[in-house]
């Protein structure tokens, strides 16, 4: 659902005067609808953003340049096979401020709110081809779990991306004894 | 509380409905009113029901992203009719007429090209009005009868492609409800395209005779009225119609039971080609006939003329059952969709001349070589169907023979009652299940690959403790329950090492998928290592367990791997696995060493380790204990003392080099192993290469970027040094 110019870390000038809101009402939802509608492939009834944004009110960030809305993230968390899982439904940096890390610091915020919730995953849908998007979510430690054949309506196949959680029990040292042909060195 | 309110309200003005037995009816429009008086602006009701599905599934009326409109110029296909929109004939003038005939036939291609790549079929192939109403066509012997083919062969695709059942793809691309599908007389489409043809046929030899033997003919009607476009027109005409004969037979010959019309319907796919062929040198031609109507590249348009095809409305069906996406499609161009058809007809050739060889080995390795070229949904469908036929391979062989083959159970002992215990029934069920899944197209593979690991994990341990629960209750030893044991010996054996066969697809797929970003490589192709040396493992054993038998019945199993390939003579197969095996294997090294000595330098990521990222790649793997023991930590440990100077000293690469020359001859006449060995070969030399440049210039030269492509070999990566 994610559109994403590559990101630059050497252009973050600007960035020191994004202003990073998180939603606050209604008053902000033609802000966001107008965003994602310029930007993203998917087309989304007033529904849809409704439910998110009503629903998970803390997990929607708005990034402001001098009064003007510039970016947005959209995310719904809930129980998922027997997981509690944050899903990241959109994203959107508008096409001349990309490159600043605004993207990355509106999906961070989310996704620290989502791991303090008790968040097991995070898991969202990127478009194959949107390659600013992959690289950004790579960063953040996702990993492409499954591609999703002809998932889009433009006949466009996504990557679902998945990013888990550190578990206590993941990191207990009881390895078993290798055998010897498995060591690499 | 909905009572109390109505209690509350003044009573209705208008006379109320008398109540019956079991009602009372009362007007709300009181209550609504009252209740949409507390709602403030931006205020909602939320239904528990009203989830995110509900809410994707809402429309927004007049947003062009969501509404393809259902307000479209006709609200029915009889009003479309009424106006003109699909005459018959489509032109007084002969020579037009014939014209726009082929311009329909051309973008009915382009439609049905359009369908078979995922469209649905209300908005491709029966946009068009002449389809629609089957009947209405009968007076034009051309159209009618081209119209009654292309239902037909739709017909029999959509069969066959629900026969097949690929999972999600054909969801959209079988639904055919309240489409007329099924005209009267399709079924005998082929005669009256037979006479259609031979008709054509008969005007094309009038024009090309000499004057003088036309007189004879005296009551013949040529096709159009200009004789100088004749024999074009003729030929045009044939090919078009050709081809759908043609590709109708295909179509036909290869639902015939066990492949029996596989050599027809080869005969038949040349055609087809040839047909195709000419298509496209009549192209042309009719180019030329039609000046002016090329606004635009002609690489775009739907039909060979350029013109745009008469009786086609898409949103038609809009109004119809059949189920529209919310949105236009676009429809493939001419040239695209006869390319399609090429692409198609090659996919089904392949498959055609396939020998339907009984191994089960050879089969799986035909299924992953076809797949390699990418078949669309149509042909993975008809190859799916070829293979799994009541049951049976190819309909013909049982499933317990073409196990006791793979497993190499000697042919003493095959017709064995075991074949009817349920676990062989089950691991029987299992393969038809991989058959299947392995003709699905690549993404939804990997999937169910990764799910059905667990199942064969779990047949395994059935058939052990079955195998061994009646070897058990046997009390004497007799001929039959040593057979027995020699047939659980063996399939025991072939079902891990297929269980490993389904792993590595399952890893090395998402290399085809781009599932794996460069950090990810090295714990990759450590997992394919270590996988591969258990398919080693276990096809070792198989063959050895095999060249046993009988000789040496009491030497049942062997230490390791190590003493099996140390036997005088290695087979091929193995030497071309070991050479995969040191491939990966220096890869993962080659990767970890980089890491190690900083070269490849990975920021860390700000919410979970490579722990957690290895957990979520190898999950399915993990869970159905595949391989035993292998773990995180066994990765780390395995990885962390990687150096380049250790790698260098001991070259993976030139081993698989040596592996690779040694192995050659023996692949001589199979060109399909030759290239993949030579494939192989340029792997290992340009990372040997790589090594050696890194490993002497890394530590001077702080500059040197190394990063990994796939141009040599579509998974195993070849290491690129570059100074930035």
């Amino acid at each position: 659902m994610e559109f994403l110019s590559k990101k630059d870390e050497e252009e973050a000038r600007a960035a020191s005067e994004i202003e990073y809101v998180s939603y606050e009402g209604e008053d902000h939802l033609p802000l966001i609808m107008g965003l994602v509608d310029k930007e993203l492939s998917e087309p989304y009834s007033i529904f849809t953003y409704r439910y998110f944004v009503y629903l998970w009110p803390q997990l929607c960030f708005l990034a402001f340049h001098r009064g003007k809305c510039v970016g947005t993230v959209v995310c719904k968390m809930g129980e998922h096979r027997n997981t509690y899982r944050g899903y990241i439904a959109m994203l959107v940096v508008i096409d001349s401020y990309r490159g600043k890390g605004i993207a990355t610091q509106l999906v961070t915020r989310s996704i620290q709110v989502m791991m303090e919730s008790g968040c097991e995953e995070v898991t969202l849908e990127a478009e194959v081809t949107n390659k600013g998007a992959l690289a950004l979510y790579g960063r953040l430690g996702f990993v492409r779990a499954k591609r999703l054949f002809r998932y889009y309506l433009n006949g466009v196949d996504a990557f679902r991306l998945k990013l888990l959680f550190p578990r206590p029990d993941l990191h207990s040292p009881t390895s078993p004894s290798p055998s010897p042909y498995m060591r690499l060195d | 509380m909905a009572d109390e309110a109505i209690m509350d309200l003044p009573l209705p003005e208008r006379a109320p409905i008398p109540s019956g037995d079991h009602s009372v009816w009362a007007d709300v429009s009181p209550l609504l009113d009252a209740a949409c008086k507390d709602l403030q602006d931006g205020m909602l009701i939320h239904g528990d029901n009203f989830n995110l599905f509900a809410a994707m599934s809402a429309l927004e009326i007049m947003d062009p992203k969501m509404d393809s409109g259902i307000v479209c110029k006709y609200y029915s296909v009889d009003e479309a009719i009424e106006d003109g929109a699909a005459p018959v004939p489509i032109s007084s003038d002969r020579t037009v007429d014939v014209q726009c005939t082929i311009d329909i036939m051309d973008h009915l291609l382009a439609c049905e090209a359009t369908w078979h790549k995922g469209h649905s079929l209300a908005q491709t192939v029966f946009s068009c009005i002449y389809l629609l109403r089957p009947d209405r066509t009968s007076s034009h012997a051309l159209l009618h009868s081209y119209c009654k083919v292309v239902r037909a062969t739709c017909k029999t695709v959509i069969s066959v492609v629900s026969d097949a059942r690929t999972h999600e793809e054909e969801d959209l691309f079988t639904m055919s409800y309240g489409l007329a599908l099924h005209g009267d007389g399709d079924d005998k489409c082929l005669s009256m395209l037979n006479a259609v043809e031979e008709t054509v046929n008969r005007q094309l030899r009038a024009c090309k005779a000499p004057s003088s033997k036309r007189r004879v003919l005296e009551d013949f009607v040529p096709l159009q009225n200009n004789l100088e476009l004749e024999e074009a027109y003729c030929k045009a005409l044939l090919c078009r119609l050709r081809f759908r004969k043609h590709f109708y037979h295909v179509l036909t010959c290869m639902r015939r039971p066990q492949g029996r019309g596989l050599e027809l319907a080869r005969k038949h796919i040349a055609s087809c080609i040839s047909e195709l062929q000419c298509m496209l040198n009549s192209s042309e031609f009719l180019r030329s006939r039609s000046p002016g109507t090329h606004e635009g590249s002609i690489e775009d348009k739907t039909t060979a003329s350029g013109c745009q095809a008469i009786g086609f409305d898409a949103s038609l069906n809009c109004r119809l059952s059949a189920p529209t996406p919310p949105r236009a499609i676009k429809i493939l161009s001419w040239k695209k969709a006869i390319e399609y058809f090429m692409k198609l007809l090659h996919d089904l050739d392949v498959i055609c001349s396939y020998p339907l060889d009984p191994s089960l080995e050879s089969v799986l390795h035909f299924v992953v070589e076809f797949q390699k070229s990418l078949p669309d949904l149509v042909a993975r469908a008809h190859l799916q169907r070829l293979l799994v036929e009541d049951g049976k391979l190819y309909g013909r062989d049982p499933l317990f023979g073409v196990i006791t083959r793979a497993a190499a159970v000697p042919d003493s002992i095959r017709n064995h009652d075991m074949q009817k215990h349920e676990s062989i029934v089950y691991l029987g069920q299992l393969v038809i299940n991989l058959l299947k899944i392995l003709c699905t197209n690549s993404a939804w593979q990997r999937r169910k690959l990764g799910k059905i690991l667990q199942d064969w994990r779990v047949v395994y341990i059935q058939l052990e403790m079955a195998f061994r629960k009646e070897s058990g209750e046997s009390t004497d030893s007799s001929n039959d329950e040593n057979a027995c044991m020699n047939i659980a010996q063996h399939i025991l054996v072939w079902v891990e090492e297929q269980t490993y066969w389904i792993a590595s697809r399952f890893l090395i797929l998402g290399f085809e998928l781009e599932l794996y970003s460069q950090s990810e490589y090295c714990m990759v192709y450590w997992y394919i290592y270590v996988v591969l040396i258990k398919i080693l493992e276990k096809k070792s054993l198989k063959m050895a367990a095999s060249n046993d038998s009988g000789k040496r019945r009491g030497k049942k199993k062997r230490d390791s791997v190590k003493d099996v390939a140390r036997d005088i003579r290695i087979p091929p197969a193995i030497l071309f696995l070991q050479c995969q095996i040191c491939l990966a294997e220096g890869l993962a090294t080659m990767l970890a060493a980089l890491r190690n000595e900083r070269m490849m330098v990975q920021s860390p990521s700000p919410f979970n380790t490579e722990h957690e990222r290895f957990s979520q790649h190898f999950e399915l793997l993990q869970k159905a204990c595949i391989p035993d023991q292998v773990s995180y930590p066994l990765f780390k440990d395995s990885t962390t003392h990687a150096r380049l100077l250790n790698l260098v000293r001991y070259d993976h690469f030139k081993d698989a080099q040596k592996i690779v020359k040694e192995v050659k001859s023996s692949f001589s006449n199979n060109p399909e192993k030759s290239a993949e060995l030579r494939r192989l070969e340029q792997v290992a030399e340009h990372n040997s290469i790589a090594l050696n440049i890194i490993s002497r210039a890394g530590a001077l030269d702080p500059s040197l970027k190394v990063s990994f492509e796939f141009n040599h070999h579509p998974y195993l990566a070849t290491a690129v040094v570059k100074r930035s």
